[in-house]
């Protein structure tokens, strides 16, 4: 029993996108709970990933993989978790923001904070403020995850904040960004509620907006 | 089928034209058989004459047919074993190959928890061998000083008894002489299992230093006696000034050193051909301000890439120097004198580049100096270790799979090659700004600092066989007890 979770484990550590779904559908057959494939299996191994991401002793590459790999597996779970009524730690609405077409940092993201429990809903890259307002409405989400990695390009996040606030959506949503031209006083400036430098502190970042730490 | 395609692997550096490095050559034959040297040792002497030198009084004077002969019996590839048998610190001599090392006897040491400059002791010899154990770009292990609590004459052994336990990567020693010669002798015999498995697996090199100018002494040549004998692989290595004990002119320094160090390559090919034998020596400015032998100075990398040429053209390898400075403490002119030392050094691929830890003006040691060295000598050899050209590399494969407006991070090609095709620093941080403040906002120094103390608080070297443990405690028994009424 303990040994199909420490399997679920290595498989995200190893990154071996392959195997995952294959060994998340076996823990199914064998009528192990789905939330327990996720609490005592997969996420482990994700926590594990950030740990060791942040400790240097893994790499983007790497850290890529292993998303992937968790990514897959929960395609394979979601169904059943949903059927179980087991909820999501909460909902990101995700985008690199308009002009920008860089969006490998934000993928990460939103590969690590579904890895830890959130439904993400990635609107991929060059997404003006109107596109986020639709999301946001049509999805109701917790956070608004915005990305930018050009200084000339990070001036939209500001414009997105102001269209939220205009559509009367701002207060019902916690807004965070990244980028590499970004930092905090610029998240404070412009109105986020906060800023992560790299994968792993977005995914804390995100817990503890949606109240989840 | 690619037929006579030339591969260009590592960065190539030439200073001196074939012409140049000849009249360099005949320039120390010149001297040697036309001046000689004064060698201070009755049996070296006879040991020469016989073998064919001209010997008036002391002075010996060498005909160039017996230097050209010790040229070519002393080996230009060798290897240097690790006494525990771990490939990964046995040191290969060849063309090529750049090594590196602290060096030795400073009066003085930083303390590493004080970070205070004192006499240095016999417990510093142990923190030096450890760290030089776990550093990665270091390969072999000096003491960085001379320890000032024991016996004064037994200062040396004492000090490789220390060193011995605690790394297995290979020794150079120094000893005043005869004695503690065997003294250190004994220990790394014992280890290697007698004098035969020694010879056939050597696991220390023995450094002697003849004087400047032309000047033998009888503790330098006696030394190089006992090596030679015992097949113990041997440095040669005067220490001249330019100025002061040489000449001014790079040139002439050059030949100086040359035959101050080829004297000990023809003795000691005499007395055991084949013997693996480094040319040397430091060679530098005396600063005609402040009046010391300067271990920062541009002209010290510029004559040591010139000395190393000419080691190589005669077919023997160089004991090189860098990573060393002028400055009293961890600073920026520390960093800038060590690191462009290092990579000057591991652009000559001088075989064993040594003084890596050598602080004001090797006054002092400074293991954190080597320490922050490491990763001034892992940069070089990034960038020493060149350009890789092949299918695999070229990636023209890869770059269409990928195509316009794709990314490269989640392809097969980035996921193997990127911890091999990259350098990752140690020391060097590279952090978002948020990212370095959060932990701590440290300076170069600091982490250099930690990374020291926390390698001796942890690092655990390989120990020696229990056997030499008691033939460690048993040297230093009898040295004591040869010392006692001194």
């Amino acid at each position: 029993m303990s040994e199909i979770f420490q399997q679920l484990s290595t498989i995200i550590i190893e990154g071996d996108e392959e195997k995952a779904p294959e060994l998340v559908q076996k823990a199914l057959d064998e009528g192990l709970a789905p939330i327990e494939i996720l609490d005592k299996g997969l996420l482990p191994g994700m926590n594990e990933v950030s740990a060791r991401f942040e400790q240097e002793e893994m790499f983007v590459p790497e850290v890529l993989l292993a998303a992937k790999a968790m990514h897959d597996g929960l395609q394979v779970l979601r169904p059943h978790l949903v059927e179980t009524g087991a909820k999501p730690t909460g909902k990101i609405v995700l985008g690199t923001v308009k002009g920008d077409i860089h969006d490998i940092g934000k993928n990460l993201v939103g590969m690590m904070c579904e890895g830890a429990g959130f439904e993400v809903i990635n609107l991929g890259f060059d997404v003006d403020p109107e596109k986020f307002v639709a999301a946001v409405k049509e999805n109701q989400p917790d956070i608004v995850g915005m990305s930018a990695m050009l200084t000339t390009t990070m001036i939209a996040m500001g414009y997105t904040i102001k269209a939220l606030k205009e559509a009367g959506l701002r207060d019902t949503v916690k807004i965070m960004i990244g980028g590499s031209p970004v930092d905090s006083e610029i998240a404070e400036r412009i109105g986020a509620d906060g800023y992560a430098y790299n994968s792993p502190t977005a995914v804390e970042l995100a817990k503890r907006l949606v109240g989840a730490t | 089928m690619r037929t006579n395609y030339q591969i260009n692997s590592g960065v190539r550096f030439n200073m001196l034209s074939t012409d140049q490095l000849q009249a360099l050559y005949d320039g120390v034959l010149h001297v040697l058989e036309y001046t000689g040297l004064d060698v201070y040792h009755d049996e070296a002497r006879d040991i020469l004459q016989k073998a064919g030198a001209w010997v008036d009084d002391i002075r010996v004077r060498i005909p160039s047919y017996l230097v050209r002969r010790s040229l070519d019996m002393a080996p230009r590839s060798f290897t240097i074993f690790a006494r525990d048998g771990n490939p990964k610190h046995d040191i290969h001599i060849g063309p090529g190959m750049a090594y590196f090392g602290p060096g030795p006897t400073p009066p003085n040491f930083i303390d590493i928890e004080t970070l205070e400059r004192r006499p240095f002791v016999r417990s510093d010899a142990r923190i030096v061998a450890k760290v030089v154990d776990a550093l990665p770009n270091i390969d072999f292990c000096e003491s960085l000083g001379t320890i000032s609590d024991v016996h004064v004459d037994l200062a040396a052994s004492y000090e490789f008894a220390e060193m011995f336990p605690n790394t297995s990567k290979p020794i150079v020693a120094w000893s005043y002489g005869w004695d503690d010669s065997e003294d250190i002798h004994k220990i790394a015999v014992a280890e290697a299992g007698g004098q035969q498995a020694f010879e056939k697996r050597p696991n220390y090199v023995h450094y002697c230093e003849p004087l400047s100018p032309l000047v033998s002494t009888f503790e330098a040549v006696d030394k190089l006696i006992f090596a030679s004998r015992n097949r113990v692989p041997l440095i040669f290595t005067p220490c001249p000034l330019a100025g002061g004990t040489a000449p001014m002119s790079a040139a002439g320094i050059i030949i100086q050193a040359a035959a101050e160090s080829w004297l000990g390559c023809v003795l000691s090919q005499v007395i055991q051909p084949g013997l693996p034998f480094f040319m040397g020596g430091v060679l530098s400015v005396m600063d005609m301000s402040a009046m010391i032998l300067s271990y920062g100075a541009p002209e010290l990398s510029l004559m040591m890439a010139g000395v190393t040429e000419l080691a190589h053209f005669a077919g023997i390898p160089l004991w090189q120097t860098g990573g060393c400075t002028d400055s009293k403490t961890l600073d920026e002119q520390a960093s800038i004198e060590g690191s462009l030392s290092c990579f000057f050094s591991a652009l000559t691929e001088g075989d064993l580049c040594h003084d890596v830890g050598y602080t004001e003006s090797g006054m002092t040691g400074s293991i954190l100096q080597t320490a922050m060295m490491d990763e001034a000598i892992g940069y070089s050899r990034r960038i020493t270790r060149g350009i890789e050209v092949n299918e695999d590399t070229l990636a023209t494969e890869v770059i269409h799979r990928v195509g316009p407006n794709g990314h490269y991070l989640y392809d097969k090609h980035t996921r193997g090659h990127f911890k091999t095709e990259y350098w990752y620093p140690n020391l060097c941080d590279r952090r978002s700004f948020e990212e370095w403040e959060k932990r701590g906002s440290t300076k170069m120094r600091d982490r250099v600092i930690a990374r020291v103390q926390d390698i001796v608080a942890t690092h655990q070297p390989s120990p020696v066989n229990p056997e030499t443990e008691k033939t460690i405690k048993q040297v230093l028994e009898a040295a004591e007890d040869r010392v006692k009424n001194k």
